[in-house]
């Protein structure tokens, strides 16, 4: 049995409040996916490079990026560095905790995307008189992006969706702070929790939406 | 005549056939099992012991009710920002969790009379030079998220307009943040300061002084439509200090002074 009376206008009355909040949230999904799909390449080309030390370096990036929670990296981003010294301040650690996350599954994602174009395309390319350059410039990685790409804009999901746990790191600025602080003033929680989840919900379905239009658009035969 | 009889024949039929209403206090006497939402990393009011049991202030609280009422009770772990989920939700009966009894909150929730009362200490890293509440000017502040004094501390550092304020989810990442200096100063109530300090766990932090804020009276809480079990809680609590139990818990867990928890000048 559920004995709650809901006071929608008092909620309501915090739209502008948890707006900006939207913001914040939306502000630090992008950037963190700019870090990520930066630090991806990177380690993608690490893991292809041959090179031991380098492989070993992105392996274990993408090992624990992939295979911890995302609360625990951003716990210790904050609290872990903390205790040796390094202050990151809650609205840092949360960017760089997402940003770690992002970049080990985009590492991945690119790694495959990668994978799943045959290497007789750039030997064909090759024969066709191209150099190494010109046949991964102009057969591998349009065909690259083009895979990849899909999966990457789950990531920025993913990744706005990751923002709520910055509250775990004393983030008070973002959607999830911004709404924990009211409903600890109020205790009016399923109004405002559920107005955070439309909110949540609007932009990482507009998100979704954009990126189909734009790849629909791109990637045209 | 003849409608009078009939009326009363009526008011007997009905009082006889329809199932009387059982408000919460029934439903807890029913069941034998009263469920306590009570915060436990909120030492003194609330811990685990070496044996991972709960104990504390609000847990002796709850099993005294228990007591009370003659039934077993049940300590249903709430951090802050559960313990009104968990009482919407039916998973507690009454929240035994240092809810400070704001006007906003009692909107939500019903209220008892006061069961205990704060006073609020500032707890500086040693590093900072912090030495009064006045010290915390400019500098990042912070304390647990949703309680009276983040509430209050939050609107001082707006007033002020200078410095930060950040709210951590639970007591132990506001002590964690200070020792790591992450955090400058923090606001609390004084029991809680006094207890952490002591653990050890946080080193290079200590108890500065008071801070001007009023005293942070908290009460049990139920639903609000709950008018039989407020009214029962609510003589509990006037007996728990009658009986000197109050004072007893008080002596056990924190000791010095004991709170009074009337206010001056007013009625309830």
């Amino acid at each position: 049995m559920f004995n709650y009376t809901f006071h929608w206008n008092q909620a309501l009355k915090a739209l502008p409040q948890m707006l900006d909040g939207a913001l914040v949230t939306l502000q630090i999904a992008l950037l963190s996916m700019l870090i990520g799909v930066i630090c991806a390449l990177a380690l993608t080309g690490f893991r292809l490079s041959g090179n031991r030390v380098l492989n070993g370096f992105a392996t274990t990036w993408v090992e624990i990026a992939r295979n911890t929670p995302a609360l625990f990296q951003i716990y210790m981003a904050h609290f872990g560095l903390g205790n040796f010294g390094i202050h990151l301040s809650p609205y840092t650690a949360l960017l760089v905790g997402i940003a770690f996350n992002n970049a080990g599954y985009l590492a991945e994602n690119f790694r495959g995307a990668l994978k799943a174009i045959p290497d007789t395309q750039t030997r064909a390319g090759r024969s066709l008189g191209m150099t190494a350059v010109q046949a991964f410039r102009y057969i591998v990685l349009p065909q690259m992006l083009r895979i990849a790409f899909l999966p990457t804009t789950n990531q920025m999901v993913w990744a706005i969706l990751m923002t709520s746990l910055g509250v775990t790191v004393g983030m008070n600025t973002d959607l999830a702070g911004v709404t924990q602080e009211l409903n600890a003033r109020s205790f009016r929680t399923f109004e405002f929790f559920a107005l955070a989840a439309v909110i949540y919900y609007i932009i990482a379905k507009a998100v979704t939406l954009a990126a189909r239009a734009l790849a629909s658009r791109m990637f045209r035969y | 005549m003849k409608t009078s009889v009939l009326a009363f024949g009526l008011v007997a039929a009905t009082a006889l056939t329809s199932p009387a209403h059982a408000d919460k206090l029934d439903d807890i006497i029913g069941s034998g099992t009263l469920r306590c939402a009570v915060v436990l990393d909120f030492p003194p009011m609330g811990s685990r012991d070496e044996n991972n049991n709960p104990i504390g202030f609000d847990v002796d609280y709850c099993n005294d009710l228990a007591k009370a009422l003659g039934v077993t009770a049940e300590i249903v772990e709430t951090p802050f920002p559960e313990r009104i989920p968990a009482l919407m939700s039916g998973r507690v009966d009454v929240g035994v969790a240092s809810t400070s009894d704001t006007l906003e909150r009692a909107k939500t929730v019903g209220m008892t009379v006061p069961y205990f009362a704060f006073e609020m200490a500032v707890t500086a890293n040693d590093k900072t030079g912090i030495k009064s509440f006045e010290d915390m000017k400019g500098k990042v502040v912070g304390a647990t998220a949703g309680t009276f004094e983040a509430i209050a501390l939050e609107k001082q550092v707006k007033e002020w307009g200078a410095g930060e304020f950040r709210p951590y989810q639970t007591q132990a990442d506001v002590f964690l943040a200070l020792s790591q200096g992450q955090i400058d100063a923090t606001v609390s109530t004084s029991t809680v300061a006094q207890a952490n300090v002591k653990t050890g766990k946080f080193a290079g932090i200590s108890v500065v002084g008071k801070a001007p804020f009023d005293t942070d009276y908290v009460a049990l809480f139920t639903n609000r439509e709950e008018y039989g079990l407020i009214n029962y809680l609510n003589l509990f609590i006037n007996q728990q200090v009658r009986t000197g139990r109050y004072a007893e818990l008080y002596e056990k867990w924190v000791g010095g002074e004991l709170p009074s928890l009337a206010v001056n000048g007013v009625y309830r």
